[in-house]
């Protein structure tokens, strides 16, 4: 089935790499499963809105947790060796909640949080399936890698074909439109 | 003058009127003490439950209603000026405030503010009210990312709406059993 996309890539005809697998019907796959699909490649202001979200997300469970240790802390008197301790616990626990909450939704199903707000997921350029746990790191490498420079590294999703920023490039993934499936 | 006849007639009257009345004014009290205990009986209320649920009280619930009755009772509710009699002797005010004191309807207003039915309508009405919002971000923000691309493109005198090449290369594309429908 081929319709065209909307907005700046209309016309666009490739493999549907929003959707899921076509079931097995004992080899019988109907022609229009093996189709290509459109898909919209998704811009600069949505995904920033999704990673904004998901910004939320992350730092209101982190000041959560944080909050709580704190005040549970504050009762006990702690040796200050024990305390740069456990600072650095802290911001080890931190940066491991930061780097699994990307790349478990990454690698789970494409879409944080906040990408499913904005009905967008993260896939792999050459299959459409969700970047595996490895790629997902390196994606996230590519998301600082490219906002240390001033944000440079996203200049590329405004003028790239697939809009693709430097983390994509780097792990060979795109972020697409994907609404929701209806249910069966 | 009267004769004697007509002054015994009259004397026999005073007298049969000041018997009778006494006995009349008994019997009277009796007759009502009498209804009351009927009506305050088991056997009153059983039959005024078997009337009300029987056939004929529905038949004549709808003749009444059906026939002029209905329309001559509003139209004596409009000729006496009910509705404005009650409202200026403060009766509905009066009622009203009864009403919200009385504990009763509190707890009836929790009863059915707790009541799944109305638990769920409120969910899907906070459900329903995110996703109009978030779907006003969703077009406004692929709005705006149009808008960003072709600004960009036109600041470095580029085409701000060329078709992708969005098609990959033939290596890329997937096994069929992996293209979703």
């Amino acid at each position: 089935m081929t319709i065209a996309a909307e907005g700046p890539h209309a016309g666009a005809q490739v493999p549907d790499l929003a959707g899921e697998h076509v079931p097995d019907l004992a080899g019988v796959v109907p022609v229009e499963a093996a189709e290509v699909a459109p898909v919209e490649y998704i811009g600069l202001v949505t995904r920033a809105i999704a990673f904004a979200i998901d910004a939320a997300v992350i730092q209101f469970v982190a000041i959560a947790v944080a909050g709580t240790f704190a005040l549970i802390l504050s009762v006990i008197s702690l040796s200050d060796e024990l305390d740069t301790a456990l600072v650095v616990i802290g911001s080890v626990a931190y940066v491991l909640w930061l780097v699994g909450y990307f790349v478990l939704f990454w690698s789970s199903t494409g879409q944080t949080p906040g990408n499913r707000v904005l009905q967008i997921r993260v896939c792999r350029l050459s299959d459409g399936e969700p970047p595996s746990a490895k790629l997902s790191v390196l994606r996230l490498a590519g998301l600082v890698l490219a906002a240390l420079p001033l944000f440079a590294g996203f200049v590329p999703i405004l003028f790239d074909d697939r809009r693709r920023g430097i983390q994509d490039m780097l792990a060979g993934t795109v972020v697409v439109l994907a609404p929701p499936q209806p249910d069966p | 003058m009267s004769s004697p006849v007509e002054s015994a007639l009259r004397t026999g009257g005073s007298l049969g009127v000041a018997v009778v009345r006494p006995l009349a004014r008994g019997m009277s009290g009796a007759a009502i003490a009498g209804l009351d205990a009927v009506l305050a009986s088991r056997l009153a209320a059983e039959v005024v439950d078997r009337v009300a649920s029987s056939p004929l009280a529905g038949r004549a619930l709808s003749a009444a209603l059906e026939g002029p009755l209905l329309d001559a009772l509003a139209r004596d509710l409009v000729r006496y000026r009910v509705a404005e009699r009650l409202m200026s002797d403060g009766l509905v005010e009066q009622a009203t405030a009864r009403v919200l004191e009385s504990e009763e309807l509190w707890l009836l207003v929790e009863e059915v503010a707790r009541s799944p039915a109305v638990t769920d309508a409120i969910a899907r009405q906070s459900v329903g009210f995110a996703d109009q919002v978030a779907g006003g971000v969703r077009a406004r923000s692929r709005g705006a990312d149009t808008w960003l691309e072709q600004r960009a493109r036109r600041l470095l005198r580029r085409r701000g709406t060329e078709p992708p090449d969005a098609v990959p290369p033939p290596d890329s594309v997937p096994p069929p059993d992996a293209v979703p429908p």
